[in-house]
């Protein structure tokens, strides 16, 4: 049997499925990063191979989310692809008919509009990262409500308070406001699932055609609240897949294994005992070699230094035979 | 010999050849601030007011290091309006002001008036008076400035073989540089000069798109004649200068076959680009279009996963195409 492993690194959780050569998903992790991604591919991938009773032969890997070079670093990927890319991938794999992806993750929102199952258009939140998931983790935890519980109990809001959603710290005064006068907690989180319904069809949503079926996928999906919001503003059913929080991961898979299938060729997947036996760590330092000061970026595993980056002049990335990222 | 400082930051991009080879010709010399660098950019942020846009900043960090030198002039014209009916972002009016306030130890400002949107007589005035701190001889200074245009005119026309005007000015200058029009993914890239050609500014974006197998077509590009035209069909006349440019270069952009996608590099803090952004991309329906803001931070991954998923769905769309035509027609 052959495998693919597909690896998605976010700001938040760091996601890793092992798909079969039909793109069926075997199994799935999901766990958060915890700010340090160089112990989350360690640890999930440690996990999952548990799972799979060490009984896997790896084909092909795919790594995807804003750590997905650190992740190729680790693990030898076959294919390293932006979460854009392999967002659509996976939806336009699950729902071909699919016309509207909208994507919440962490630090960034994205919408994206399939035509013929192919990326017709994007967008993706600018600058600000106001409601996003870690903005929600963070009003979660300032109510003390687990965030797992923060969808159904904004589902009992029969009257959601209005909160403006423009932006994450007007958003919360709001919310302190609201809830000093006493509304009750499932209006309030109603009212803010509303606002950041509002807030991402205004800013990322601005300008596009939003036409159904509707995929919402992104950890933020699990969010019950949410989805009815999206639901009473857009008018139109919104899906959400079976492995909504881990697309991106099943998308880096799929395309993986398009690439070897593609090319016929062997995985650089580094295997077992390079990835779980080592120690690996980083450090970053200021280079002196011009006025830029870049902070440079080392990966190390044990004492061999696996990848620099950080420099623009990339006399560092250049130290190592890496191949090109793209 | 006298030396004058001037600033590698906003209209650098665009007159410098004219301003050298003007006072070069008076003999003159003229020192130029080094490529922007993390230093510029921090000194900039030190000097600058914080509701200045982000080349502004970075302007001023290319003030403060010529400030080091021991300098007889500094050279930083006040730029009002540029070609008649037209205007740069009142910004620009204030730059001279700004720095006297901010910058203790400034050399002696040459901040000659440019205002051309009613007549270039106070602007030929202003810049003869200065052509007299360096010689007495009229004719001398005439013959310098047309000098200077025709030097500018140059550096233009090598701009247009799709160099980017930083490029441009380095050939100008003596430099040899390759041509990279070999991409398999032609794009238009449109923004602010200043912007966009300083690499620290706009994060290397030119160069990452060429790096990622694009063609990157650029304004200078295309024809003056062409821009103004399509500029025109706005319904109403578009009064800052840089942004008509703009408008006008996608809309002739989206017309061009060749042309796979379109994006319009914009400064976080930039009030005409607020609008003249969301007007292209109202207008541009036709192409793919994306809208970068860039500003003071560092991290360059958002800009990369942007560009990176662009030139994805820009491919892809093409092999999907090219699949199309087989099917129907094979």
């Amino acid at each position: 049997m052959s495998y693919y492993l597909g690896v998605d690194i976010g700001s938040v959780s760091s996601n890793f499925v092992l798909i079969d050569e039909l793109s069926n998903v075997l199994e799935k992790i999901y766990m958060r990063t915890e700010g340090n991604p160089v112990k989350a591919v360690k640890q999930g991938y440690k996990e999952l191979m548990e799972k799979m009773n060490g009984k896997v032969s790896i084909q092909g890997v795919g790594t995807t989310g804003s750590g997905r070079h650190l992740a190729d670093i680790i693990l030898g990927a076959d294919v390293v692809k932006n979460e854009i890319t392999a967002h659509a991938v996976a939806a336009s794999f699950f729902h071909p008919d699919a016309r509207t992806i909208i994507e919440i993750g962490g630090q960034d929102s994205k919408m994206i509009i399939l035509q013929d199952a192919i990326v017709s258009d994007f967008a993706m939140n600018t600058v600000c990262a106001a409601g996003t998931g870690s903005f929600l983790d963070q009003q979660a935890s300032r109510l003390n409500i687990l965030i797992q519980d923060f969808g159904p109990a904004a589902l009992k809001s029969k009257q959601p308070v209005r909160i403006a959603g423009r932006c994450g710290v007007f958003a919360e005064s709001d919310m302190i406001h609201k809830q000093q006068m006493g509304y009750p907690l499932e209006d309030i989180l109603m009212g803010l699932c509303e606002a950041l319904v509002r807030n991402y069809l205004n800013n990322v949503g601005k300008g596009k055609k939003i036409e159904s079926p509707v995929i919402f996928q992104g950890g933020v999906a699990a969010n019950a609240g949410l989805k009815r919001a999206f639901e009473k503003i857009l008018q139109m059913e919104i899906k959400v897949p079976p492995y909504h929080d881990v697309m991106g991961a099943v998308g880096a898979a799929i395309l993986a294994r398009e690439y070897i299938e593609e090319h016929q060729c062997a995985s650089v997947f580094k295997g077992d005992s390079f990835i779980t036996e080592g120690q690996f760590n980083s450090s970053s330092f200021e280079c002196q070699g011009c006025p830029n000061m870049c902070e440079v970026v080392c990966i190390r595993r044990d004492k061999e230094a696996l990848a620099y980056w950080g420099d623009r002049c990339k006399r560092w990335e250049t130290s190592i035979g890496h191949k090109e990222v793209g | 010999m006298n030396k004058i400082g001037m600033p590698r930051g906003l209209f650098y991009y665009y007159y410098y050849p004219l301003y050298k080879t003007f006072f070069s010709d008076l003999d003159a010399r003229v020192i130029l601030s080094q490529k922007t660098t993390r230093i510029t950019i921090d000194q900039g942020i030190d000097a600058a007011v914080d509701e200045t846009c982000f080349p502004i900043k970075v302007y001023f960090g290319h003030v403060k290091e010529l400030c080091r030198y021991d300098l007889d002039y500094l050279f930083v014209p006040r730029l009002v309006s540029i070609e008649p009916r037209s205007y740069i972002c009142p910004k620009f009016m204030g730059v001279p002001d700004m720095l006297r306030a901010s910058i203790d130890n400034l050399p002696p400002l040459i901040d000659i008036t440019v205002d051309l949107s009613r007549s270039d007589r106070v602007y030929k005035d202003q810049l003869f008076k200065t052509g007299k701190l360096f010689t007495k001889k009229t004719g001398r200074i005439k013959d310098a400035y047309e000098h200077g245009k025709q030097e500018l005119a140059y550096c233009q026309a090598i701009a247009a073989q799709g160099y980017t005007m930083a490029e441009a000015i380095d050939i100008w200058q003596g430099e040899d540089i390759e041509q990279q029009l070999n991409g398999s993914l032609r794009i238009g890239v449109l923004g602010h000069g200043y912007s966009l050609y300083d690499e620290a500014i706009s994060m290397n974006i030119i160069s990452r798109l060429r790096q990622m197998g694009c063609t990157v077509v650029l304004p200078e590009a295309l024809s003056l004649e062409e821009i103004e035209q399509e500029a025109a069909t706005m319904p109403k006349r578009i009064f800052w200068t840089l942004g008509r440019k703009m408008v006008g270069s996608a809309l002739k952009m989206e017309k061009m076959a060749d042309i796979d996608g379109i994006i319009y590099v914009a400064c976080f803090g930039c009030g005409p680009d607020s609008f003249i952004g969301e007007i292209i991309e109202r207008k541009v329906s036709d192409k793919a279009y994306m809208l970068i803001i860039i500003d003071e931070h560092t991290g360059e991954g958002g800009l990369v996963t942007r560009l990176e998923a662009f030139c994805d769905m820009l491919k892809r769309r093409r092999r999907h195409k090219i699949e199309d035509y087989i099917s129907a027609y094979g």
